[in-house]
């Protein structure tokens, strides 16, 4: 519990909006099998093409699937899947991040030579060398997406780390005689988790934003499964005829992805000191004036 | 300023050597053997024997850095070996979809400049105002709207319902009008936050505290005075746009049916082809070298301040 409080008093600061569009997605994603109201795979060709009516709040998209139930379900595809590159990501990334912070030297030298080079090439194209040779499925898809994810969150671990060792009681614990791996699992490696997780939520975006991504090219989630990625590639042939199963999927991940990433703004805003404002400003500049009137003064 | 430009250079050449060695190691490591697959392409039955004579002929005993090298010589020769799929040669019409990948990327990188630079604009010259707020929001919208959800918003509009502009094919500068929106939206966004940024710090530097007790006005501060001094920041982050309008090529040339690199090197890897995920590879990392080296010479040219450190 202690490791969740710096987030709980991040949580005030965050804007009300992206906390509810976040909350609703999660939401969701968690509850989906329990919340849609049809089954998302039934076909019914009679029903293809529907606009919204009390039995298909959506409509139906061209193969007569209920696009309400789809697009729920699909939140549950697509936060299950985020939630797994994320995991594998933050775990090589801390894990590689902490030792290059506790090591330092040549390891953390080349580890993040690799992380740069890594973090200058879109994920993407990463992404999709990985699945070019290993072939595409799932948990392709999850190791791919991770591959391109880790080197962001193995840098933000490596400076959380070095800034964690250079404090007062890891030094007391060496004096004290502690052994490396209680430094390393008892201090280093829990005060890591706590400040990256923070970061995490607000990559998350990305992370729905690439996965949506790849299953628009065929390469991620594999129908049936819902996706919104997916379900608006499948519906793009219709495009002329039927536009809003195109738009629904392309407004539900878009919203999803704006919570993420106003989250993500504000949280790198509470870190970053803020410009002066001008009240500020001015506060600043009779504090700097008083000091001459105190020179003259003596 | 040369001991820099050779210093670029040399590190951009490290870089080139290392790009190759990702490339060649990724086909290598490879699972399943490349020799069955080139028999089996070649109409044969995959005898054993047969086999063992294209392994032979295409060089898969030598020791690997054999095989490193000759590599490396054919693909600076832009040779880059036979397709598994189709068994032409990776390199035919190489030139061809590195012009419309080039086409679409330009006409983008010029057009996102453009649209951040107003947007930016917009949003320094009345700071915290409604314009600001306006430009503000349309960043946001623009940096979370998936690209593949914008190009299918911009045939839509553009295509389907008021029929203006032609919604695939590379044939003449109205086809690439869509395409280059597409691509240019998330850029321009993420650009014009960047120039707001760079010149609402800019303004509050001295400088223009000196320009306002010589008593220039508000625009001429912001053009004469900021912008100037915004430049290698924005030349900087435009050259990250440029080589992330790569990843977003595979998206959108796809979807307008330009065949373009982005294209073939998905095909590539929707068909398992090695030989053309590892083309496309070399030449999308030799391209962020080469804008990564272009765009630290240019910084170089517009920041006397980097210039006065290294002469």
């Amino acid at each position: 519990m202690n490791m969740l409080n710096p987030i709980f008093a991040r949580l005030n600061k965050m804007p009300r909006a992206a906390l509810i569009t976040i909350g609703l997605f999660v939401a969701l994603g968690t509850f989906a099998p329990w919340l849609a109201p049809q089954d998302p795979s039934t076909q019914s060709l009679l029903d293809a093409g529907l606009g919204p009516s009390a039995a298909h709040w959506l409509g139906t998209d061209h193969l007569g699937r209920d696009t309400f139930s789809r697009l729920i379900i699909a939140a549950n595809t697509s936060l299950v899947s985020v939630g797994s590159v994320l995991g594998v990501a933050m775990t090589i990334g801390i894990l590689l991040g902490t030792i290059a912070g506790y090591h330092r030297g040549w390891v953390d030298d080349l580890l993040m030579r690799v992380v740069d080079v890594g973090l200058s090439i879109p994920s993407l194209i990463i992404s999709l060398a990985v699945i070019g040779i290993v072939g595409p499925g799932y948990w392709t898809m999850v190791l791919a997406l991770a591959l391109a994810w880790w080197p962001m969150s193995g840098r933000i671990s490596r400076a959380v780390a070095v800034s964690i060792m250079s404090k007062p009681h890891i030094e007391a614990l060496r004096v004290l005689g502690a052994s490396p791996w209680r430094i390393y699992f008892g201090h280093l490696l829990p005060g890591t988790i706590g400040a990256v997780m923070v970061y995490a939520t607000a990559d998350a975006g990305t992370a729905a934003l690439a996965v949506a991504t790849l299953s628009f090219l065929g390469l991620g989630i594999q129908p049936p499964t819902p996706e919104w990625g997916q379900m608006l590639v499948d519906a793009l042939p219709y495009l002329e005829s039927d536009p809003r199963q195109v738009l629904l999927p392309g407004l539900a991940l878009t919203a999803a992805v704006i919570g993420f990433n106003t989250l993500g703004e504000s949280i790198a805003l509470n870190r970053i000191p803020k410009p002066l404002t001008r009240r500020m400003l001015a506060i600043r500049r009779a504090e700097v004036a008083s000091w001459g009137k105190e020179n003259s003064d003596a | 300023m040369i001991h820099f430009i050779s210093k670029r250079l040399k590190h951009s050449l490290v870089l080139l050597f290392m790009a190759s060695l990702v490339c060649f190691t990724l086909v290598v490591s490879a699972p399943g053997n490349v020799a069955v697959l080139i028999a089996e392409l070649r109409g044969a039955v995959a005898t054993p024997g047969y086999v063992e004579q294209v392994a032979e002929e295409i060089g898969l005993h030598k020791p690997l850095l054999m095989r490193y090298v000759d590599w490396l010589g054919d693909a600076v020769r832009g040779d880059f070996g036979i397709s598994y799929r189709t068994g032409t040669n990776v390199s035919a019409d190489l030139a061809n979809r590195m012009f419309v990948t080039g086409t679409l990327i330009a006409g983008s990188a010029v057009i996102a400049t453009l649209i951040s630079l107003a947007l930016g604009f917009l949003g320094a010259f009345w700071p915290y105002k409604l314009p600001d707020r306006v430009s503000r929001g349309l960043a946001l919208l623009g940096a979370s709207t998936p690209t593949f959800f914008v190009g299918a918003l911009m045939i839509y509009a553009f295509s389907v319902t008021f029929q203006l502009l032609p919604s695939f094919g590379f044939n003449g500068p109205k086809s690439w009008i869509l395409p280059w929106l597409t691509v240019a939206v998330l850029p321009a966004a993420v650009l014009s936050r960047v120039v707001r940024v760079g010149l609402e710090e800019a303004m509050t530097s001295p400088f223009v505290l000196t320009a306002k007790s010589k008593g220039l006005g508000r625009t001429a501060i912001l053009f004469r005075e900021a912008l100037p001094n915004i430049t290698p920041l924005f030349i900087n982050a435009l050259g990250t746009q440029v080589g992330l309008m790569t990843a977003t090529a595979i998206i959108v040339e796809p979807l307008f049916a330009w065949q373009g690199l982005g294209d073939y090197f998905l095909a590539g890897v929707r068909f398992r082809d090695f030989m053309v995920v590892q083309a496309c590879l070399l030449i999308f990392l030799t391209f962020f070298i080469v804008v990564n080296l272009i765009v630290d010479l240019a910084v170089l040219l517009t920041d006397p301040r980097i210039r006065r450190q290294w002469s």
